[in-house]
């Protein structure tokens, strides 16, 4: 996982705070891109961006909010810092209602900045550790032939080969066949491993 | 012959004589003349007579019992009641001595014994008129001198008659009542003199001088006089000159005491003054109110540079941390940091302004400075999804005379208002404010939105104190707006737009406009 390179997305309309910010990050090592508004960060996004967004909750135009839903729509993982100022505690907890991963509030110590940073890149990390796991387990199911999917299926429901075999009106043999097939296509030799990987991405296939 | 007497038939006669053949001559002679005919016989009863019937005419024997004609004649002058009848002497002594005496005490005419009726007829008729003219005459005068005399006492103004040397020569009685001395006692004074210290010694510069020397109008009011006991009052008067004939014979002064007047205006001058600084201080109230409002987004203005600065100062600190710091680098930051630290205090400093407490006092503005200060005001308060705020200003706009941040008060509550109109009808349609010139003298100013419009009823209510549509709001700001507005000479009023929103204006005098406007001759 190593290879991902992880950026930090600052979105500020506020020119000198921008700027300052990304210098802190940049002395920090970390890799910036800045965008003076919502519109410029939305323009760029694509799903192969990592890393975090440090978001301005206040800016003219598209807002910090409307910029978070308009992300969730398009299914991004990308964990949202929102920067408030005083007053906007009400707004912060509807974004993190919203799934953003934590909020600071203007002016804020640096320290306290770089935490939560660090702390959103390691989730991101993590979900994209997690998400490409799925997408390798959504691949390998999508390798199975038709025949081979529903008698996963039935495996996962805890069917025994002969109660198979009868239900399907083919030969115990044959769904043996069938089931190492499936084990091997699906990388494992553990049911309870099957069951668990396939669990995991059941809302994303069917 | 018969007509004159006939017209006038109050006419009386008194006829003495104390022989009784001669009276009754003398009443045979003038009786059916349409005279009243009074007879008696001797002196005391026809100056009995006489004082109670004031004839026009006696006919006075002179050699009589008792009182002769003589001493009747000089107890009728005496007698202010009878003193204007004409006598005319009757009598056998046709001596030039008697005619004289008679004359002298007073008899207007003498008609010598045996008389002629026709003589005593044309000379009674005669004597009869001219005293009934001298009569209606006085009458007329004592008529005249009234009226002149309750005009003049009716004048609440005292007036003066005065000289060229400034002595006065007539005083009416409300003269006399200021200056508290009756008016025999005024008359004959020297006005410089008497009204003013150094009367005696310098009165070349006084009031009232140029007048009486010169034959120049003066009007002047709130000058000292002095009364007659010495203790000043404020006055004004006006003086013209007096004169007959082309020739300056002194002056007439109308004068009063503006000591109730004066204490009347320092009043009103109180009460407005208690009314400005009550506008003043609602003003300011407002002005915190709206600050208050607006608190969350100062805040947010100032913690911009603040966070700005921070960032920059660990960013220095890092540099500086290296082995070999990169010293230009260090100085951009060091350069940033100073710029934002400007930026918070100016932020701080439009806050402090916009709060002070006693308005500056008018001054001499500059509208597009204005606006565009009272737009980065307003921009603070400006939520996300706001459309903003544009400002336009017609070209070679006049500056403007009014208080800056009473003005910039009223732009601001407009703004604001403008803003949150359009933001709850959910447009993005900017706010637009445009200032222009209007009409003779004066810089209109309009903010204009798109946003939900005015209620129906928004003419009567308005600009009303405690009327509001927000439901936080108190219902002060367009009271307080068209307050200032009006303190600073302009107007304050709104229009439906046909394409719905809103749009208020506010007019502004432009500066120096007495100055600069005279009506341009005809070509």
């Amino acid at each position: 996982m190593t290879d991902i390179q992880q950026t930090v997305y600052v979105v500020e309309d506020d020119e000198a705070v921008r700027d300052s910010l990304e210098l802190l990050l940049k002395s920090d090592g970390k890799q910036v891109k800045t965008y003076e508004s919502a519109n410029a960060f939305l323009r760029d996004y694509s799903d192969k961006m990592a890393g975090c967004i440090v978001l301005d909750i206040r800016m003219p135009g598209m807002d910090g909010m409307e910029l978070q839903k308009k992300l969730n729509e398009k299914h991004s993982i990308l964990p949202i810092i929102f920067v408030t100022g005083h007053g906007d505690v009400p707004m912060a907890v509807d974004a993190m209602k919203e799934g953003a991963v934590d909020f600071i509030q203007k002016p804020y110590r640096e320290e306290a900045l770089l935490e939560k940073i660090e702390a959103a890149l390691k989730q991101d990390l993590e979900q994209r550790k997690s998400l490409e796991e799925k997408q390798e387990i959504i691949r390998r199911v999508k390798s199975l032939t038709p025949r081979e999917r529903e008698i996963m299926d039935r495996m996962i429901a805890g069917q025994a080969n002969k109660v198979i075999a009868i239900e399907l009106e083919i030969s115990q043999r044959t769904v043996e066949i069938h089931r190492s097939r499936v084990m091997h296509k699906m990388g494992t030799h553990s049911l309870a491993h099957l069951v668990r990987m396939v669990l995991s991405v059941k809302d994303l296939i069917d | 012959m018969t007509e004159v007497v006939s017209e006038s038939p109050e006419v009386t006669v008194l006829l003495v004589d104390d022989n009784p053949q001669n009276l009754e001559v003398l009443y045979e002679t003038l009786k059916d003349k349409g005279y009243r005919l009074l007879i008696a016989n001797e002196g005391e009863k026809a100056l009995d007579l006489a004082h109670r019937h004031q004839p026009e005419v006696i006919l006075l024997d002179i050699m009589m019992p008792e009182m002769d004609g003589y001493e009747v004649c000089r107890r009728l002058k005496a007698d202010p009641e009878t003193a204007d009848c004409a006598i005319v002497f009757l009598s056998a002594l046709d001596d030039l001595q008697a005619k004289v005496k008679g004359f002298d005490l007073g008899g207007a005419d003498y008609i010598a014994k045996p008389f002629q009726s026709q003589e005593v007829i044309a000379r009674v008729r005669t004597h009869a008129r001219v005293i009934r003219l001298e009569r209606e005459l006085q009458a007329r005068n004592r008529e005249l001198q009234g009226d002149q005399t309750r005009i003049l006492n009716s004048i609440s103004e005292g007036i003066y008659g005065l000289d060229e040397q400034g002595v006065i020569e007539f005083a009416n009685p409300a003269a006399a009542m200021i200056v508290g001395a009756p008016v025999e006692e005024l008359v004959g004074r020297n006005f410089f003199e008497l009204h003013f210290a150094t009367g005696a010694e310098n009165p070349d510069s006084l009031p009232v001088q140029a007048t009486c020397r010169q034959g120049i109008p003066e009007n002047q009011r709130n000058i000292r006089l002095l009364r007659a006991d010495g203790q000043g009052f404020p006055a004004e008067y006006r003086s013209t000159p007096k004169q007959e004939d082309g020739e300056l014979r002194g002056a007439v002064v109308l004068f009063r005491d503006i000591t109730a007047e004066l204490a009347k205006e320092q009043a009103l001058q109180e009460a407005q003054a208690l009314v400005q600084e009550q506008r003043d201080q609602l003003a300011h109230t407002s002005r915190l109110t709206t600050m208050g409002e607006m608190a969350a987004g100062f805040a947010h203005e100032v913690n911009q540079p603040l966070t700005a600065i921070t960032n920059y100062a660990r960013v220095a600190k890092r540099m500086m941390a290296r082995d070999e710091p990169d010293l230009d680098l260090l100085r951009q930051t060091l350069d940033k940091m100073e710029a934002q630290s400007h930026r918070a205090s100016e932020i701080i400093r439009r806050i402090r302004r916009f709060m002070k407490k006693p308005a500056a006092g008018k001054e001499i503005l500059a509208v597009p400075v204005l606006l565009e200060d009272t737009r980065q005001f307003a921009e603070v308060d400006m939520r996300n999804n706001d459309g903003g705020i544009e400002v336009v200003i017609e070209d070679g706009l006049p500056d403007v005379l009014a208080d800056p941040i009473q003005v910039q008060q009223v732009a601001l509550n407009l703004i604001r208002n403008a803003l949150e109109a359009t933001r709850s009808a959910g447009s993005s349609v900017p706010v637009r404010v445009s200032a222009g010139r209007a009409g003779e003298g004066f810089v209109k100013i309009e903010v204009r939105d798109h946003g939900v419009g005015l209620p129906e009823d928004a003419e009567e209510k308005l600009f009303h104190p405690f009327y509001t549509t927000k439901d936080e709001g108190m219902g002060i700001g367009l009271a307080t707006c068209r307050s200032l507005i009006q303190a600073q000479g302009g107007e304050i009023g709104f229009e439906r737009p046909e394409d719905g929103g809103a749009c208020f204006y506010f007019t502004l005098p432009v500066a120096g406009r007495e100055v600069e406007s005279p009506a341009s001759p005809e070509a």
